[in-house]
């Protein structure tokens, strides 16, 4: 799906012009070190609804951002540096 | 189409009964071939498919209709070589038509890195069962005319990987095929019919919530696509999944015979002719995970970009349709089956790009395993504790697009 | 199409703040790549930026070429998807017809460069 990322440093971009970039969670509930890093390295929480991700602009400003994305509806709730 | 084949097979439709010996929740291809195989072969039939749309409305209804069984690890090549067999019997098992091709697939090798990636295929598939052979630009060309052995001149074809038992099928045949068998023999498939919950009794899964009221069972099975993150928190499950979506597109008719189907690793594309006659394109997956099934134009630029560059008269073709399916992608490309840790509850998933070709053997595999209470040999390598054991099927070089 | 040629000039990281005051050269060019980065070019050798922590490198790493503005306008419309500055004179930069090409638009010119890699195949595109 393509969608347009508001870039703070360059505008509006297609998202072909960005890198994606996982911001990894793993839940305060989990307290078991060997279970943190078996969560880190493979586990998802892979949410139906808001989530937060950074994208690098390899073909613009070439900086990171922050993206709260809707994985519903691709719907873009805000963006930051 | 589907109201057209459901009113020729004449199936009768129940009511949901509060419950079953085993409920299936997902109405796609594995759920469908599970309580098909659990049916015919291991004569379980107090069983129900739960599908909150229509049947094969995911991503059975959705992906390119690749059969091949030419992966990259021997584990893989066992599993996907039995569905590969069993996707060539069914017809004859049933009676009823998939519009099964064997086609024969060849995989590109571009450099002189992908020379070796493609002999390397060619002697594991050979070794593990599945027929692959190495092929030489002459025999290339014999095999599939249109290409264009000098890539454009950016990608040369240098030598490919063949795989004969490469075969497509008619998606939504074989949905109404397993759900018409399973339905003959006693199983019941509720469309329209939402699993909002799972109903625990302490550390066991004991039935599921749906719209139309609980529903008890002996063993619960997720054959989900795309929402099963979801499905398998309700039991306290944590999943190495990420659903993703991969897009497609078919071109109008092209008249020339194009017989096999034709894959790239480098510039990750493949290609086929439907029965139709409409070429069918597909490519790796976006980069985001995703659940939405909008489609986008850039993917049609560059699929198309890359497409063209191997197959050149696809440049004189108009896209007719386009359209998007979620897949759930594992950490290492190979799919996740069996138990799950939590009594009374199976999964099938992590069915990423590689899902149709496995319907028959997912299905018997899970059947068995819901019969017997022991893990087949077959899909134990792919159990959803192989990360903790440190016993990844990482195979992302063979499973990355079709 | 001109042929694109090496522009050398000098690529600053400093804070914003520096970089906003900054005054550059009468002659010379300063694009404002980030909030925190610019190139300038030509090559600067003064010390310009009041941030004792900047990175200032020499630099030749983009490729370009000044284009008059019917042929450059000509040449966006069909390859850029994204919407260029109306002002002038003004920085962009983005993906043109594939690559990661960096803008300066000026009333009777516009300056193209790109990541000196790409150079034959922007000159290519435009062809």
């Amino acid at each position: 799906m393509s969608f347009h990322i508001p870039c703070p440093n360059c505008g509006a971009r297609a998202i072909e012009e960005f890198v994606y970039g996982e911001i990894v969670v793993v839940p305060d509930s989990i307290t078991d070190p060997d279970e943190r890093n078996l969560d880190r390295a493979f586990i998802h929480g892979n949410p139906e609804g808001p989530t937060s991700e950074r994208w690098f602009h390899a073909m613009g400003c070439q900086r990171w951002l922050t993206l709260r994305r809707d994985t519903r509806d691709e719907q873009i709730i805000l963006t930051a540096r | 189409m589907n109201e057209f084949i459901e009113r020729n097979v004449r199936l009768s439709w129940h009511a949901a009964k509060r419950s079953y010996e085993v409920v299936i929740v997902g109405g796609g291809g594995h759920g469908l071939a599970t309580a098909y195989y659990l049916a015919t072969r291991h004569g379980i039939t107090d069983v129900a498919v739960l599908e909150r749309k229509y049947i094969g409305a995911g991503n059975t209804g959705r992906n390119t209709t690749v059969i091949r069984a030419n992966y990259g690890i021997p584990e893989a090549v066992r599993f996907y070589q039995r569905s590969l067999d069993l996707y060539a019997s069914l017809e004859e098992e049933t009676g009823r038509g998939i519009t099964h091709r064997q086609k024969g697939l060849l995989w590109l090798a571009h450099s002189e890195t992908g020379i070796r990636a493609e002999r390397a295929r060619a002697e594991l598939n050979t070794a593990f069962g599945a027929g692959t052979e190495y092929v030489g630009p002459d025999e290339i060309k014999k095999i599939c005319p249109q290409l264009d052995m000098a890539g454009g001149g950016v990608w040369p074809i240098l030598g490919a990987s063949y795989h004969p038992g490469g075969a497509t099928a008619r998606h939504d045949r074989v949905v109404w095929t397993y759900a018409e068998g399973a339905m003959q023999r006693g199983v019941h498939i509720h469309q329209r019919t939402a699993v909002t919950g799972l109903i625990m009794d302490g550390d066991r899964v004991t039935g599921v919530e749906t719209a139309a009221g609980p529903i008890s069972a002996g063993a619960v099975v997720s054959a989900v696509g795309g929402h099963v993150t979801a499905l398998a928190s309700m039991a306290g499950l944590r999943l190495p999944i990420r659903t993703h979506p991969l897009q497609a597109f078919v071109t109008n008719r092209y008249g020339l015979g194009f017989d096999p189907i034709v894959s790239s690793s480098n510039l990750l594309f493949y290609a086929s002719q439907t029965a139709k006659g409409e070429m069918l394109l597909g490519a790796e997956i976006d980069r985001q995970p995703s659940y939405s099934y909008r489609s986008g134009h850039h993917f049609l630029q560059s699929c198309g970009h890359r497409a063209m560059t191997l197959l050149p008269f696809l440049r004189n073709l108009r896209v007719l349709r386009q359209w998007t399916g979620v897949c759930d992608m594992s950490p290492d490309y190979s799919p996740v089956m069996g138990k799950t840790g939590v009594g009374g509850f199976y999964i099938t998933t992590g069915w990423g790009t590689w899902g149709f070709k496995a319907i028959p053997v997912g299905g018997e595999q899970m059947a068995e395993l819901i019969a017997t209470g022991e893990t087949p040999d077959l899909i134990a390598p792919f159990s959803l504790d192989r990360f903790a054991r440190d016993r990844t099927m990482a195979d992302r070089g063979s499973a990355g697009t079709h | 199409m001109p042929e694109l040629k090496l522009f050398h000039g000098t690529r600053i990281v400093a804070t914003p703040a520096a970089l906003d005051t900054a005054v550059w050269p009468q002659d010379a060019l300063a694009l404002r790549l980030a909030p925190d980065e610019v190139f300038v070019t030509p090559a600067i050798t003064a010390d310009i930026v009041d941030d004792q922590h900047a990175i200032v490198a020499p630099d030749a790493g983009f490729a370009g070429a000044w284009i008059v503005p019917d042929e450059a306008l000509e040449f966006l419309q069909r390859s850029c998807e994204w919407e260029l500055p109306l002002e002038r004179p003004a920085f962009a930069q983005g993906a043109v017809a594939g690559l990661p090409v960096k803008l300066w638009l000026e009333d009777d010119r516009v300056l193209f460069l790109v990541p000196a890699p790409y150079a034959t195949d922007l000159e290519e595109r435009m062809a």
